[in-house]
């Protein structure tokens, strides 16, 4: 009963990048709002989970902390498998970190699509915003244009240090996953033969159907 | 924050605040904010500056989950000293006690080496002393190079985030941290080929824990080397096949926990990389990770194998245990996070020594899942060296090595009497020489 006003959905994220970019700290900062400088580095895969309430309903996001350095890139399709979006992290202050966005973007979409055959939603980080944005102003990147050629939803300055834009970042990435699953439902539904469909013209069952 | 303590009562301090300029100059820890999770600072410990700085446990942490309580119980006096006169007298004859009494060197690891002679004890077990020996200036010569960038860089990064909570690994720039970059970098010299791997770094801190830095890096050779070759290399593929063998070896010692992980299709990566990467060191309780390292230097991979399985044992064995793990993420929080709690040293110790899983069976295993390998994703694109299963095969193969006569004698000493005659000669130069090396 209470489940038509009160459902729960679950999304796995992914979040990626390359090696001390602020992955975890970016995750240690969103699910226990804080930051330490003594964590250990990622080894395989680490997980958390944060639990947002979104338009009355109850969102679970099962964030997927994934080791960045390069030999790791062997066990993504594993990691990959099933997650619904991603966050794509780099460091401001390290130009090398963002060249290789388009890698893991590639990596990624080369891995995992969504049932319906499209990219999984996904947002650019740009961490350690806090220690200036040497990357984005020294190249005078545009990136807006930047997302929209590499089919990233939007993009983020972030700090886990300072907490800058990581629960906006966060909601922008659920808004498109929501968005993305609204759309393979309604499709599915297009594509299917549903009694539901008649449901206006009156019966409730199908003898009550035939009788009219 | 919560208004109580913390369910789990080891409140120790989670974060660490330094005096961030002095420390990274001297690489010294210059203040320690000893407050539990709850905000509250902890009892019996001593004040500095107005900070609390919690006392260092027996093994050198600060703080963290892996910090001991004073609880653990320690041996008698008498019993301490008595097992490390014992141990000495091995010390003093070592290839003799490797090649006739095996079996007993196997039993006194397995209660646990003495804590004043565990780096001394890993360095015979590996045989790393002996390569020492055999390399002298090698080290010195090797931190000389300049080294790749590429590695370098990547080293760099993971300084400061390998035990952030041990005395010796707490302080930027401090000298457990610069001894990691010596070994670490060092190895990429060595083994331009392999270059570094993350999950090294965590390995080469526990053994800087217990032995100079050079020491240390011979011991990471041979664990990269011989103990499990190919764990970290580029491609990963031997801690891939590792798991697939773990995973069917389950299917035989636990098969509840083998059907839970299949059900909500838990790939054996997602749990075992760090576990076997890094030899349980960043999992268990300290005292625990030390008692299989002393196992798994003398008895090699086989040890891991078996904590592996223990762990999923009593974590995934029994009906109750599984009703609450309804689902992936459940039962892989589980599994990332055990709870210390949960182990006790010497139960663990004993599931792992009584679990019947033997070299020959991981050897079987093995060859059947590189065959799988083989048909589903093609020919291995690295191929590591042969795995030596511990101390006695290192040994074997050393001695083979040696001497090319005693490695062609298993073939050739049944046709020729000469070489029959010979053999126990060569074999007896070869235990000359090897122990004149030590």
């Amino acid at each position: 009963m209470q489940n038509n006003h009160h459902k729960e959905r679950l999304y796995k994220i992914l979040v990626i990048g390359d090696l001390g970019v602020g992955k975890t700290s970016i995750i240690k900062r969103y699910v226990h709002h804080n930051f330490s400088p003594n964590y250990r580095a990622t080894i395989g895969v680490d997980f958390a989970l944060k639990v947002l309430n979104w338009d009355q309903e109850t969102v679970r996001l099962q964030l997927w902390d994934i080791a960045g350095q390069e030999r790791f890139g062997n066990m993504t399709r594993v990691y990959y498998r099933e997650a619904m979006g991603a966050f794509i992290v780099f460091d401001v202050t390290r130009p090398a970190s963002f060249e290789a966005v388009t890698k893991w973007k590639e990596d990624l979409d080369s891995k995992l699509t969504l049932a319906n055959g499209k990219n999984v939603a996904t947002v650019l980080l740009a961490n350690k915003c806090d220690q200036g944005r040497d990357v984005l102003t020294n190249n005078g990147i545009k990136m807006e244009q930047f997302c929209l050629e590499n089919g990233f939803v939007g993009w983020y300055e972030t700090s886990a240090k300072e907490n800058i834009n990581i629960d906006e970042a966060a909601n922008c990435l659920v808004k498109h996953i929501i968005a993305n699953e609204n759309d393979m439902l309604q499709s599915e539904v297009l594509d299917t033969i549903s009694p539901q469909l008649e449901k206006d013209k009156g019966g409730t069952c199908s003898s009550c159907f035939r009788s009219q | 924050m919560s208004a109580g303590p913390p369910p789990n009562l080891r409140s120790a301090p989670d974060t660490l605040s330094y005096l961030e300029s002095a420390s990274l100059m001297s690489g010294t820890l210059e203040s320690l904010s000893g407050l539990g999770e709850d905000g509250s600072s902890v009892g019996s410990d001593s004040e500095i500056n107005g900070l609390t700085v919690r006392r260092i446990d027996k093994y050198g942490f600060l703080g963290g989950s892996q910090y001991s309580d004073a609880t653990e119980k320690d041996i008698r006096v008498e019993v301490a000293r008595q097992r490390e006169m014992k141990w000495l007298e091995m010390f003093n004859n070592w290839d003799k006690w490797i090649k006739h009494r095996f079996q007993k060197v196997k039993l006194r690891c397995r209660k646990g080496i003495p804590s004043s002679l565990r780096g001394k004890a890993w360095q015979l077990l590996s045989n790393s002393q002996e390569l020492l020996q055999a390399n002298p200036g090698k080290f010195e010569e090797l931190e000389r190079e300049p080294g790749e960038a590429k590695w370098l860089d990547i080293i760099e990064k993971d300084l400061h985030r390998q035990f952030p909570f041990h005395e010796m690994f707490a302080a930027r720039g401090g000298h457990g941290q610069q001894d990691l970059y010596r070994i670490l970098k060092a190895y990429t010299i060595y083994r331009p080929d392999e270059g570094y791997c993350q999950a090294q770094a965590p390995v080469a801190a526990v053994l800087l824990m217990h032995m100079p830095a050079e020491q240390a890096f011979w011991c990471l050779v041979q664990i990269c080397e011989k103990f499990l070759p190919g764990y970290y290399s580029a491609g990963l593929e031997a801690i891939q096949l590792d798991g697939e063998i773990f995973f069917s070896l389950l299917r035989r010692t636990c098969p509840m926990a083998y059907r839970h992980l299949k059900k909500f299709k838990i790939d054996p990566i997602l749990y075992m990389t760090e576990w076997f990467m890094c030899i349980f060191s960043r999992t268990l309780p300290w005292s625990c990770v030390l008692r299989v390292w002393d196992m798994f230097f003398c008895e090699g991979v086989k040890i891991v194998f078996r904590v592996g399985l223990v762990l999923l044992k009593q974590m995934l064995g029994s009906v109750d245990k599984l009703r609450e793990l309804q689902g992936m993420y459940e039962t892989m929080e589980r599994l990332r996070s055990i709870s210390p709690d949960m182990i006790r040293e010497d139960v663990l110790v004993q599931e792992i020594v009584t679990l019947q899983v033997t070299e020959a069976l991981i050897e079987r295993e093995s060859s059947v899942q590189v065959r799988k390998w083989r048909e589903s994703r093609g020919e291995l694109t690295h191929q590591p060296g042969r795995r030596l299963h511990g101390t006695r095969a290192i040994f074997e193969n050393k001695r083979r090595a040696s001497s090319p006569m005693l490695a062609l004698s298993s073939r050739t000493y049944l046709l020729s009497c000469c070489v029959y005659v010979c053999v126990p000669f060569v074999e007896s130069v070869a235990f000359v020489f090897s122990g004149s090396l030590r």
